[in-house]
């Protein structure tokens, strides 16, 4: 659960209950599981309206076989990044996920599939799903893949999508992976042409006593732009100037300043993001520089508990434009689990 | 500024990559068990690390358990075991476990974590004297 206050330069603050989530379990037996999750997203939900949404965002049963091979299938998250399956308010620094995780991953990101995991080794572990593919009818010059997600719901699956993610949790604090994730996503045009997506990126999380350190990079490349720009203009009237390549990454440090005292602990960070959306353009097309993206977030986090984050940042957003100013903000979220 | 963003961020990554030693450290967890008798696991959201842990049959194998983030159960499929492991901040919890007879014994989160809960697994192997 968690609401925020989100307060940009040049406009009023907004609060917001940005989550509320359930989440179910069973176990059938010690080889068969359901994991359900519901969230409520913005609060309120209203029919064809620009209001909240109510979400499944997970419903699938694993056949736990052995600690090698198992299977999962149903409504699951894709298993790309440090956010997307690990996304419960206390475990990040930040009120607002990193841009990075917002466009380029669009978090949080779950579609219908099937596909293996497990762990091979002293700490090899890995997922590998086919599911439904991103629509790209909906990818955008600003939010890049966000809008792409069908999310389960009567989603096209003549095309599925592939994805994948290793990752080495052997030492003790560090979690680094790799994830990929390949899909054809022009299903929705007629005469239908292919619009293939490939997204790849690299992650390192690192934490020693009170320190702990994350870097992500992605780099996301959708083919047939000049196409798939040119359909949805003459559907909607306006060229979306989707980019042939996007890219996009942070580099952040946390420190609990302090940490095991009876009040809880208190920790400061501080993060550098870059998330170019516009990143290399088709010929002819040109790229729109507001969203070329760096921010600097600095900010802290008290836990009265551990499953419990008081949150605030100071976001400095800046852009490539010359003429399109980017707002700094000030961000405050209470967010909790249990 | 920006290229100097990327060779960090490649940089960062491929060495947090090269920290990985050739023999992972649950084999080094193993090895000192016969020194050392207790073996350390860190329970986080979604792991267990060492997730892998080595001993014979008859071997008293200490297990103590500390949680970095929220509560976490750890249960022991098979057997009596199944413990809570408290909260960051709140302490560890310690479990006994003398393997009679040779095997797999897979262990796993028994307390519900989160979205990622039923990844945290890992196992005990077993071998004869």
């Amino acid at each position: 659960m968690e609401f925020h206050y989100n307060k940009p330069e040049f406009v009023d603050g907004e609060l917001d209950f940005h989550r509320f989530v359930l989440l179910v379990t069973h176990r059938y037996s010690d080889r068969i599981r359901f994991v359900g999750e519901l969230e409520v997203a913005h609060a309120f939900v209203e029919g064809l309206e620009e209001a909240g949404e109510l979400e499944l965002e997970q419903a699938y049963l694993d056949f736990l076989f052995s600690r090698g091979l198992n299977i999962r299938a149903g409504l699951m998250l894709m298993p790309v990044g440090i956010i997307n399956e690990r996304h419960e308010p206390p475990v990040f620094y930040g009120v607002e996920r990193p841009l990075v995780d917002t466009a380029l991953i669009p978090t949080t990101w779950f579609e219908i599939g099937v596909g293996v995991h497990g762990e091979v080794g002293r700490g090899w572990r890995y997922r590998a799903f086919l599911t439904a593919p991103l629509d790209a009818e909906r990818f955008t010059a600003e939010d890049g893949l966000r809008d792409g997600r069908q999310k389960g719901s009567r989603t096209n699956a003549g095309r599925l999508a592939a994805t994948a993610r290793l990752e080495y949790v052997g030492t003790p604090g560090l979690t680094t992976g790799v994830s990929v994730w390949t899909g054809r996503s022009g299903f929705q045009f007629r005469p239908r042409f292919d619009v293939p997506v490939h997204l790849i990126e690299a992650d390192a999380r690192y934490s020693f006593d009170r320190l702990e350190l994350r870097a992500e990079a992605v780099q996301v490349s959708v083919g047939n732009t000049p196409d798939l720009n040119d359909a949805v203009g003459r559907t909607i009237g306006i060229d979306p100037n989707v980019a042939k390549t996007m890219r996009g990454g942070y580099l952040e440090a946390g420190y609990r300043v302090v940490s095991g005292a009876r009040f809880g602990d208190i920790g400061a960070f501080v993060r550098y993001e870059s998330v170019d959306t516009q990143h290399r353009m088709a010929d002819g097309y040109l790229p729109l520089r507001e969203f070329d993206r760096t921010a600097w977030v600095v900010g802290a986090t008290y836990w009265p508990d551990a499953d419990i984050a008081l949150k605030f940042d100071y976001t400095m957003l800046r852009n490539r434009s010359v003429s399109i100013v980017a707002p700094n903000s000030f961000n405050l979220g209470l967010g909790w689990w249990f | 500024m920006r290229r100097s963003f990327w060779l960090v961020c490649v940089s960062v990554v491929v060495s947090a990559l090269g920290t990985a030693p050739p023999g992972g450290l649950a084999a080094q967890q193993g090895t000192e068990s016969k020194a050392e008798p207790v073996v350390r696991i860190r329970a986080e959201r979604f792991t267990f690390t060492p997730s892998e842990v080595r001993t014979t049959v008859g071997t008293r194998l200490d297990i103590e358990l500390k949680s970095d983030d929220t509560v976490h159960g750890f249960r022991i499929i098979g057997t009596d075991v199944n413990v809570e492991v408290p909260k960051r901040g709140k302490g560890s919890v310690r479990v006994v476990f003398t393997p009679t007879t040779p095997g797999r014994y897979t262990f796993e989160c028994s307390h519900t974590c989160g979205a990622g809960h039923s990844f945290m697994r890992g196992v005990i192997i077993v071998e004869a004297k």
